[in-house]
């Protein structure tokens, strides 16, 4: 049973190209090439990933209306917002409305391909009996790449993909100095150093709203991120 | 606009035609001279109506002119006598310093004037050994006479001579008031008091009987040349024809030599006349004395009948008619201002009427003149003329008086025109008091006026140059003035010219920004396309060319996320909280971090002792760092010897880091561009990395937002540039 992806793009080519990487990967793959058409297919039958493109033909905020829509239909269904848009703004946004993933257009069809496995893998894995080998403890923090969880003082946290991977790559050798460019290889992500911060900002933002006291993620200035353990 | 050339500003500009105020007092000035004019012509007119008024009761009145000797065709000088007005009484003392010694009031008689002489001169014209000056006068009810008598041998009337002929004597002879003939003859035993006799004629010739005439009284005194004879008649025994003469004797009881006289005396019909001033006229004249003129009337030989009046107080009518004084401002401060200043300010272009001139164009007996022969000749005419010192302008007029038909006389009216430069000098004293108020009013307002305007320029052109900065961007909006006027429009049409370009500007720096976003999805077309092209070809030929085009394509989206970079950050700088941030904590880990990064580099830390242990800045970590990565990016790049080296001091409220690097020079005109966006001096080599030049954009503007600064120099021996960035330390 393969997984059905929806892909709403409003640039053709993108879209077919896309879809076509996604369909010699095994996906089975829709195309909507506008909000309407792919509401009246969302209403019928939700796919098993949803790849959005923010602004829709001429509804400049279209992706993000679509995304709320989605997440009202099903709360864990993934999504993922593909844009030309990189700024911080529309990062932050999309984030904050419940996409699972933020990606630019620039990245390379491998690492979207690896995104979109790994978000089913934490989908499947969540449906999976924990097997504790997929699991890393430093402190108070509980990481199972597996299901791709994390759970800090037996709480589980919620973080996107993105996030999932920059906490793993930190805390897989705590007290270690990662420089960006090593947490974006490990992370699979490809964005620039600003977006690393505002990355690491809302981690620390998430695991504080849990704990107040939370201080592991340490900025070690003009070198990069350390996990500290105490 | 710091040139020394001389501008000509809208302030001189005004002030240069509000001069144009200055023809205000000259016309003002020519407005009170064509009034003058006309005054002076009214003047005139009244002038001659005075005169005509007067000739108008002079007219047909024969009685008056009757016993003047004015029906002589002419009259004969010496012959017609005329009896000065005296001003003064006369002592009978022989003296003569009590006489005027006005040269035309004294006549010679010498030798044209003799009577009958017994000798002749050389000529063969009769001769005589004597000759005298006579003056006559009136005074009060007396007609005075002055002999001044040459004689070289003054012979006295024997002590008990019976004859009073055989001695030197003087005749005198007039026809009285009733028409009667009378003679007397003076003839002195000595110097004193004269012996005056009274011929009485009788039926018999030479058988004339002599009486002692106290009437004629008088004084003989002796002169080193001769005697002086001083006399009086009284006027009302005197008629209007007389004669008087002098007998010479040189021997005692010698014969008459010759006789010199003014007229025969020994018969009525050979007698001389006399004028006197007459009392009638006068009394007619005195009438119209209190028209502020000074009169004559002139009898048709041109002799004064009568006068009244002197030039002196005859400043004409507008002397009485002084203009009101009612002082614009009865202050006296203003008073005391107004004499000490501005009048003696007038007066040096203003002339006060001399209150003394003197006047000797007549002598009192004799008026001459165009006026009084055109008037003699019955036409009335008036003139002006200036008094003989040149002092003050007089206005004569003269009107003829007829008798039957004929013209008898003349009314000459005079009047200077002091009473009209005096009351044209008060016009231009107020004229000119207005004026300078005017004009200091004027030129206030206009000064005021213009400072506004200029005021008003500078602040706008001000504001138009602070609006752009010396980079061409824009700073500030220009306040759009309220003002309804073209300075206001001015003001306005530069705002919105400055908004035009405010937009126009925000387009273009967001244009990388979008520019980059448009150009993401055909790249990602093209990338995702040769993606899915290398997924599917697995020949290595083909896919040479695609991994080509795949650095090609990688590139250009890395050019595209610098582009970005900058507005990103902007926009991201918006919106960062700013907090404390240890500096040296932070500088000193990025240090380590670098020495990391660039391994074949040596970066060396120098920090100043005199920095305090903890030196916090407010401002964001990251980005912080984000501007030394940058600076030291650039530092490395372009070090010739491996070398950077990083100074970090205190210098009053700020931190101070130097990045100093050795290697080439930047050019002069680039030091202060340099951090303006897109700006790049790397030299044209093939390099590894897309480069735009915004890299110390970014870095300024990271400065910009921790209220900081961040400047390039050149340092030598060795070559080098040095950043420096000062940053505020926080407030503890």
């Amino acid at each position: 049973m393969s997984k059905r992806i929806a892909i709403v793009e409003d640039e053709a080519a993108i879209r077919e190209n896309y879809a076509d990487v996604l369909r010699s990967q095994g996906y089975q793959v829709q195309t909507y090439a506008n909000r309407a058409s792919a509401t009246q297919a969302f209403n019928l039958r939700l796919p098993n990933l949803v790849i959005l493109d923010i602004g829709l033909d001429d509804e400049y905020d279209g992706g993000f209306t679509l995304c709320q829509q989605l997440r009202n239909l099903s709360a864990t269904l993934p999504i993922i917002f593909l844009t030309a848009r990189d700024n911080d703004f529309d990062t932050v946004s999309g984030l904050r409305i419940g996409a699972d993933d933020y990606l630019t257009k620039d990245i390379s069809l491998p690492h979207l391909t690896a995104r979109i496995s790994a978000l089913f893998r934490r989908e499947d894995a969540l449906k999976k009996p924990i097997d504790t080998d997929h699991i890393l403890n430093t402190g108070d923090l509980t990481i199972d790449s597996q299901r791709m969880t994390i759970t800090w003082q037996q709480k589980t946290i919620d973080l996107t993909v993105t996030e999932f991977w920059l906490v793993h790559a930190l805390a897989k050798h705590p007290g270690h100095v990662k420089n960006r460019n090593q947490l974006m290889t490990d992370s699979k992500i490809y964005v620039d150093d600003s977006t690393i911060t505002s990355h690491i900002k809302r981690i620390r933002k998430k695991f504080l709203s849990l704990d107040d006291n939370f201080d592991c993620i340490e900025t070690v200035y003009g070198m990069g991120y350390r996990w500290n353990t105490h | 606009m710091s040139s020394f050339k001389l501008r000509f500003g809208l302030r001189a500009k005004l002030l240069l035609l509000s001069s144009f105020l200055f023809i205000i007092p000259w016309f003002g000035y020519q407005y009170v001279w064509e009034m003058e004019k006309y005054l002076r012509y009214g003047q005139e007119q009244t002038l001659v109506g005075t005169a005509r008024a007067l000739a108008t009761a002079l007219h047909e009145r024969p009685n008056l002119f009757n016993n003047q000797a004015s029906f002589l065709p002419s009259v004969e000088q010496g012959k017609d006598l005329y009896g000065y007005q005296l001003k003064e009484a006369i002592q009978l003392d022989g003296l003569i310093h009590d006489w005027p010694t006005k040269e035309h009031s004294q006549h010679y008689y010498g030798n044209d004037n003799i009577l009958f002489s017994k000798s002749n001169n050389l000529d063969g014209n009769l001769a005589a050994s004597l000759n005298f000056t006579a003056s006559l006068g009136k005074y009060d009810k007396y007609l005075y006479l002055f002999f001044k008598v040459n004689d070289n041998h003054t012979i006295f009337r024997g002590a008990n001579a019976r004859s009073i002929t055989h001695n030197d004597h003087m005749q005198l002879s007039f026809i009285n008031n009733r028409g009667q003939f009378r003679r007397f003859i003076v003839s002195n035993k000595q110097a004193g008091w004269l012996s005056a006799f009274e011929l009485i004629p009788s039926e018999q010739a030479n058988k004339d009987t002599l009486i002692p005439q106290p009437m004629i009284q008088g004084h003989w005194l002796l002169t080193p040349t001769g005697y002086n004879i001083e006399m009086r008649i009284p006027l009302k025994a005197v008629g209007d024809k007389i004669a008087f003469a002098f007998n010479d004797v040189d021997e005692e009881n010698g014969e008459v030599l010759s006789q010199i006289g003014s007229a025969n005396p020994q018969s009525a019909s050979t007698l001389g006349t006399i004028l006197v001033p007459s009392p009638e006229i006068e009394r007619i004249v005195n009438g119209m004395r209190h028209t502020n003129s000074s009169i004559w009337v002139v009898d048709h030989h041109h002799r004064v009948l009568a006068s009244a009046g002197s030039l002196k107080t005859a400043s004409g009518f507008w002397q009485s008619s002084k203009i009101s004084e009612q002082p614009l401002i009865s202050s006296k401060y203003w008073q005391q201002f107004k004499n000490s200043v501005l009048l003696p300010l007038y007066y040096k272009i203003l002339t006060k009427p001399p209150t003394d001139f003197i006047d000797k164009l007549y002598d009192a007996q004799h008026l001459t003149g165009d006026h009084i022969v055109s008037a003699l000749s019955g036409h009335a005419k008036s003139q002006w003329r200036l008094t003989t010192d040149q002092q003050a302008l007089v206005l004569s007029a003269a009107y003829p008086i007829f008798i039957n038909n004929n013209v008898k006389g003349a009314v000459i009216v005079e009047e200077t025109t002091n009473g009209i430069r005096t009351l044209r000098n008060q016009a231009l004293e107020k004229l000119f008091t207005i004026i300078l108020a005017i004009m200091l009013l004027g030129a206030l307002t206009f000064v005021f006026f213009a400072s506004r305007i200029t005021s008003r320029i500078r602040q706008l052109s001000s504001q138009a140059e602070q609006a752009i900065d010396e980079h061409g961007r824009i700073k500030s909006d220009i306040a759009i003035s309220k003002t309804n006027d073209e300075i206001g429009d001015l003001s306005r049409s530069f705002a919105r010219a400055i908004k035009r370009l405010q937009q126009y500007n925000h387009y273009l720096e967001n244009m990388s920004a979008r520019l980059s976003h448009e150009l993401r999805t055909p790249i990602a077309v093209v990338k995702t396309s040769l993606e899915n092209l290398s997924l599917q070809q697995n020949q290595a030929s083909e896919n040479l060319y695609i991994e080509r085009a795949q650095t090609g394509i990688n590139t250009l989206n890395e050019i595209l996320s610098n582009m970005s970079e900058a507005t990103r950050l902007e926009q991201m700088l918006v919106n960062t909280e700013k907090s404390a941030v240890d500096i040296i904590k932070l500088i000193q880990g990025c240090c380590q971090g670098y020495q990391h990064i660039y391994p074949k580099h040596h970066i060396e830390l120098v920090t100043d002792n005199s920095l305090p242990d903890d030196c916090t800045i407010t401002g964001s970590a990251e980005h912080i760092v984000q501007l030394l990565d940058k600076v030291v990016g650039n530092a490395v790049e372009f070090s010739e010897d491996n070398k950077v080296t990083v100074t970090v001091s205190l210098k009053g409220k700020y931190i101070v880091m130097q990045i100093i690097n050795n290697g080439i020079h930047l050019p002069e005109q680039m030091l202060t561009s340099l951090f303006d966006s897109m700006v790049s001096i790397r030299p044209n080599k093939k390099q590894t990395q897309p480069h735009l030049g915004l890299g110390l954009y970014i870095a300024r503007l990271i400065c910009q937002f921790h209220l900081g600064e961040i400047r390039a120099d050149n340092n030598y021996q060795p070559d080098g540039v040095t950043i420096t960035i000062s940053l505020p330390i926080a407030k503890q």
